[in-house]
């Protein structure tokens, strides 16, 4: 398959500018990276501790982003909070992805019994509201970051599943894995050389969107008793709890929303900008 | 062809069944492992052993499990839905308007945020690393990113409490007109149109993105075909599965994921009810409202499934 | 009100209040009041008061709208199952009691035309003649009979069985007298017969959907978990009746869409409202508070007959632990009363005004805790949004024993099922109670030896007798000695902590008056719909 001419996409025209903008994008998920490992010791106040008599305080010299509803540091507990963000988010929607795209390709491929089989079981699973899943794994197996980590996965590996089969279920009909077939090839080299690198694309902006629905999530259910405990939080936890200062635009609401916007915005732009050839690898 | 179609939704209707059948069982068993029962909760604070097994034997929560869940089905089957543990009202009459209630804001959703959608989706695609696609991406990563409790309240703040445009809540059993009908709807449609939207925006343009790559869209740009019609024509056919699946996904958390919107504004939907029903252990209740759900997502990804083999004639 | 003039009585309030109406200008009674003697700033809080009384006289129409806070499936027009505030309000709407509690916490006659006895085991229960259900039914003694009756009854289900247990022999002596029997004296029977279960419904009802009660509102709709309505009732016994036309109540379980409900206007009444919200409403006109300390309460207990709580030292130390004032301040606001380790509440008649509670001493803590040997250990706390503030709570107690190298694990557990899965059950949780009429009712439920909610496993044999002499004397004085030794005795033995009585806040239009405190809890003891109205 010879490159066409036309493959000067548009994209091309901004190369430059597009990997700045990914480049900063990466910039900033790394330096949530350090805070997320060196928080406790960077902190000015303790997480739980009660510094303010009052409460929503506002920016002041000790206090550099207020206090919460409570009397307690803003600054401190968002930066607290990026190892829980980060750390557990990061795990679930990888894992969710991983396993969602893998079993949604393999479906495709396989096709028959394996496919309607798994389809339905991951129909099933995907009909159970979350909350009535999230009590469930509390009361089985009591509350801990690995449940929290493992329930978040197995909720949104359906959509990823669902997703991915479809993408792969139309690359499969493409002439190039016939071929494949016809030559012999095997499951395992069809998923990973045939259909995998055509659907990448699109299963990484999946990534990137099942990323931020992570974050949300996992502030849902914090407040089931599932996961992050007193004194810390996630920064969804820290909207969730302060959100009785948005009206008066209170910092300790604003600043986690703008943490979370941050990392989830920087996250899918750096998917979107990734070097062509790791993106796209159907050209050459 | 029409006769391979019948045959597909036949077949899709059975495995829904089965489908079905099986959530209904997962979910039964789900709850029967949750602490607690129906009497514990009713009882609450007053639960003495004494009261728990005098409501327990009121209630016939004694019989097995098992039995429980087979008589349900049975039920079912003859169409009566049982009666609510926690209050004794037929479970069809709570329902009822609850669903009615969901179906109109979800419809209404669904009819904004889906054209909305689709068209952002495609044309940031079409004009791909222009700043109206980076506009486009920017700001619906943006939007989702603000948890949606969080755009209600604002809503809530900015229109109701100091514009005093709209309603805080949306009493949706006193609408006489057209005009109350917005004012009520404005609202929780709009907040619930940029959650649902954004997830389709997204998913559309990256499947656009990805078809354009592709050599016969090459060989039709080759040809001399404008940016429009390489979209529409050429590239939008095949990516019609995965938007279609996406579509579906997002519209089936209208029909239960939309508990924070009916929360805040105070609308009587199905989502609300379900975690009530949760929370008091009512089982039948919980099974119809789970049945419900089930339904209306396996509908949904029934009908994409379809599209999808329809638009891809390979498939066929 | 904070200012009081000395020598001037209610009497003195009418006859400005009538010199109001008749015409009189504010400068002309200043005057008046000036070169009688008052002081400017009394005078100034006189002419206040007497304006709104006369302003505030009671105007009848309007469709009034209220909002709770929880509200589910569960919602029940039975009164014997009522269990949460939106199931008192509509109670309290459509059925009427025997007696309610007054604002002074003393028991005042409703349905009943006298309650009396001799020796406080028998008593004789006259009826008000003339009294009519909504649908037409009148009120006679098998009412009342079947009524408490039904309490007994398993299969009611009865919240207030356990209470109820002490009616032993029911007689309807006439059409309009009831004989009841206790099991025992019981001097309280009277205020026990306000509480909220204890509602008159009609006899051989068997299907509550309808409402069908004496009280001030008929039921016209009721959806459980979406709203009811009630409209006026024409016959109402109390001469007047109700002030609004219809009552819609329902519940708006997030808070701030219950208080943007109210500032935009959708509601009159929005119940229960956080301390830290009182703020949304400084400089803002048209809105009031109506603040209530009822005796609702937020313990931390520790079992004493588990690990750690076995042990004295621990008990005492996390006694010393607590800094009452920082949880009033902080988790609550302000809007608490610090509390002496005990239920019996400053809103109660009974309360023991001298007992003071335990200071906040972490030095002291450290040193109960080095003796118990648990200064090195976790500790795990169970905490959750279940009960009030049990979360903020956990959390300033946690920073606290941080600072003298005490680790308390706070875990906090889903409210769903917290009252059936940890509450009474793990070492070291909170707990919340609801507020009782009576400190005879909160000892037995919650501290006798075999009390069923006994949260620390109280025990004491003392305890138990003391208990059953104060119930059984009508002497007012000797009651008092026995209830004061008492909360002494729970507050320095048992393992609950109390750091605090919680207030309720309720934020009403200004359009809406008639609201008032009231002992058995918040939106006037759950009883407003009745008293108040609404101006234009």
């Amino acid at each position: 398959m010879t490159k066409p001419a036309s493959s000067d996409r548009p994209g091309i025209r901004f190369g430059y500018r597009a990997n700045l903008v990914g480049l900063s994008a990466l910039c900033i998920i790394l330096l949530w990276v350090v805070v997320a490992l060196f928080a406790p010791r960077i902190i000015p106040h303790s997480v739980g501790e009660i510094v303010d008599a009052d409460f929503f305080g506002p920016m002041s010299r000790d206090l550099w982003l207020g206090s919460d509803y409570l009397g307690r540091d803003t600054f401190s507990r968002i930066l607290m909070g990026a190892r829980y963000t980060l750390g557990i988010s990061l795990a679930a929607v990888c894992i969710a992805c991983f396993s969602g795209v893998a079993l949604g390709m393999t479906a495709a491929v396989a096709g028959g019994w394996y496919d309607t089989v798994l389809s339905r079981l991951l129909d099933a699973l995907n009909s159970i509201p979350s909350k009535l899943f999230g009590l469930v794994v509390v009361a089985a197996v009591g509350s801990s970051i690995p449940a929290l980590i493992a329930t978040l996965s197995v909720i949104y590996t359906p959509g990823a599943y669902r997703f991915a089969r479809a993408l792969a279920v139309n690359v499969n009909t493409m002439d190039f894995v016939l071929v494949a077939r016809i030559r012999g090839e095997g499951l395992p080299y069809l998923i990973g050389s045939e259909i995998l690198p055509n659907i990448l694309g699109p299963v990484l902006a999946d990534f990137g969107l099942r990323f931020v629905f992570v974050v949300l999530l996992l502030s849902g259910l914090s407040f089931l008793g599932l996961g992050v405990q007193p004194p810390y939080a996630d920064w969804g936890a820290l909207v969730r709890e302060n959100i009785g200062g948005l009206p008066y635009g209170a910092p300790a609401v604003i600043f986690p929303s703008l943490a979370i916007a941050s990392l989830t915005i920087s996250v899918n732009l750096l998917i979107d900008n990734l070097p062509s050839r790791v993106r796209d690898r159907s050209v050459e | 062809m029409k006769k391979q179609i019948s045959s597909l939704v036949m077949r899709r209707l059975l495995i829904a069944l089965i489908t079905l059948v099986i959530v209904s069982f997962a979910v039964f068993f789900a709850t029967a492992l949750l602490p607690g029962d129906t009497a514990t909760i009713l009882l609450g604070q007053s639960a003495t052993p004494e009261a728990i097994e005098g409501l327990r034997n009121a209630m016939h929560l004694n019989d097995p499990a098992i039995i429980r869940f087979l008589k349900w089905i049975a039920g079912i089957l003859q169409g009566d839905f049982g009666t609510s543990y926690a209050n004794n009202v037929p479970i069809a009459t709570l329902i009822h308007g609850r669903f009615a209630n969901t179906m109109k804001l979800a419809g209404l959703t669904a009819a904004i945020s889906v054209p909305l959608a689709l068209t952002l989706g495609i044309t940031a695609a079409m004009w791909r690393g222009t700043l109206y696609d980076r506009l486009v991406t920017v700001g619906t990563i943006g939007i989702i990113s603000v948890p949606e409790f969080m755009i209600a309240t604002l809503a809530v703040l900015l229109f109701a409490v100091y514009l005093r445009w709209l309603p805080a809540l949306s009493f949706t059993n006193e609408i006489k007109s057209f005009h109350d009908l917005l004012r009520a709807y404005a609202m929780p449609v709009v907040t619930l149109t940029f959650g649902v939207s954004a997830q389709m925006i997204r998913m559309t343009r990256a499947a656009v993105v990805e078809t354009l790559n592709t050599p016969y869209v090459e060989m039709a740009l080759l040809k001399g075909a404008s940016r429009p019609r390489l979209v529409l024509k050429h590239a939008l056919p095949n990516a019609l599965g995965p938007i279609v699946n996406s579509v579906a996904l997002s519209l089936s958390y209208l029909l239960g994921g939309v508990i924070i919107v009916e929360t805040i504004f105070n609308y009587p939907g199905i989502a609300k009810l379900m975690v009530d029903a949760v929370s008091t252990r009512d089982l039948p209740l919980i099974q119809t409202c789970a049945m419900i759900f089930c339904l209306g997502y396996l509908a949904l990804i029934t009908a994409a499934d379809i599209i999808a083999v329809l638009s891809n004639p390979r498939l066929r | 009100m904070s200012h009081t003039t000395t020598n001037w009585s209610s009497s003195d309030d009418k006859m400005i209040e009538s010199a109001i109406r008749s015409g009189a200008s504010r400068r002309d009674l200043l005057k008046l009041m000036l070169a009688n003697g008052v002081a400017m700033a009394a005078a100034g809080v006189v002419l206040g008061r007497a304006s709104h009384a006369v302003a505030a006289t009671p105007v009848k129409g309007g469709a009034l709208k209220a909002a709770g806070w929880s509200s589910s499936t569960a919602d029940t027009l039975d009164p014997a199952k009522a269990s949460l505030s939106t199931d008192y309000v509509r109670c309290c709407s459509f059925y009427s009691r025997l007696t309610f509690l007054d604002q002074a916490g003393v028991p005042q006659m409703e349905l009943a035309e006298s309650i009396e006895s001799s020796d406080a085991q028998t008593w004789t229960i006259k009826l008000k003649k003339g009294v009519t259900f909504h649908n037409g039914k009148d009120l006679t003694a098998d009412d009342v009979i079947f009524s408490l009756k039904r309490h007994l009854d398993k299969a009611t289900g009865s919240k207030v069985a356990v209470i109820a247990a002490q009616m032993t022999g029911f007689k309807a002596v006439d059409k309009n007298t009831v004989e009841l029997a206790l099991a025992s004296p019981n001097a309280d029977l009277p205020t026990i017969l306000s509480m909220h279960h204890f509602m008159i419904v009609a006899d051989d009802t068997t299907d509550f959907s309808s409402g069908n009660g004496t009280g001030a509102f008929k039921c016209k709709q009721f959806e459980p978990g979406v709203r009811s309505i009630g409209v006026r009732n024409p016959n109402y016994f109390k001469a007047g009746g109700a002030y609004v036309d219809s009552f819609e109540f329902f519940a708006i379980p997030d808070e701030n869409a219950r208080i943007n409900a109210l500032l935009s206007g959708d509601i009159h009444l929005a119940a229960a409202i956080n301390p830290r919200s009182v703020r949304l409403f400084d400089g803002v006109s048209g809105f009031a508070l109506s603040t209530t300390t009822s005796g609702n309460y937020t313990d931390l207990n520790i079992r004493m007959d588990l690990a750690p709580g076995d042990k004295r030292d621990f008990v005492e130390g996390m006694k010393y632990l607590i800094n009452r004032e920082q949880i009033v301040k902080s988790a609550l606001r302000g809007f608490g009363v610090v509390a002496n380790d005990q239920p019996v509440s400053p809103a109660n008649f009974f309360h023991n005004t001298t007992l003071k509670p335990k200071a906040f001493d972490p030095e002291k803590a450290k040193f109960h805790f080095q003796k118990a040997g648990v200064l090195s250990q976790p500790i795990e706390v169970i905490t959750s949004d279940a009960a009030n503030s049990a979360i903020d709570m956990a959390v300033i107690i946690q920073a606290t024993a941080a600072q003298i190298g005490m680790k308390l694990d706070v875990k906090r557990v889903p409210s769903d099922g917290y009252w059936s899965n940890y509450w009474l059950k793990a070492p070291v949780h909170f707990g919340n109670i609801n507020p009782r009429p009576t400190p005879d009712i909160l000892f037995s439920l919650l501290y006798k030896s075999d009390a069923p909610w006994n949260e620390s496993r109280f025990n004491s044999e003392k305890f138990d007798k003391m208990l059953v002499e104060a119930r059984g004397s009508l002497d007012q004085s000797k009651r008092r000695e026995i209830y004061d030794a008492m909360q002494v005795m729970v507050s320095e033995e048992a393992g609950t902590i109390v750091p605090a009585y919680i207030s309720n806040v309720d934020a009403t239009t200004t359009k809406l008056n008639g609201l008032e405190p009231n002992p058995l809890g918040g939106m006037m003891g759950y009883a407003f719909a009745e008293h108040v109205w609404l101006s234009a």
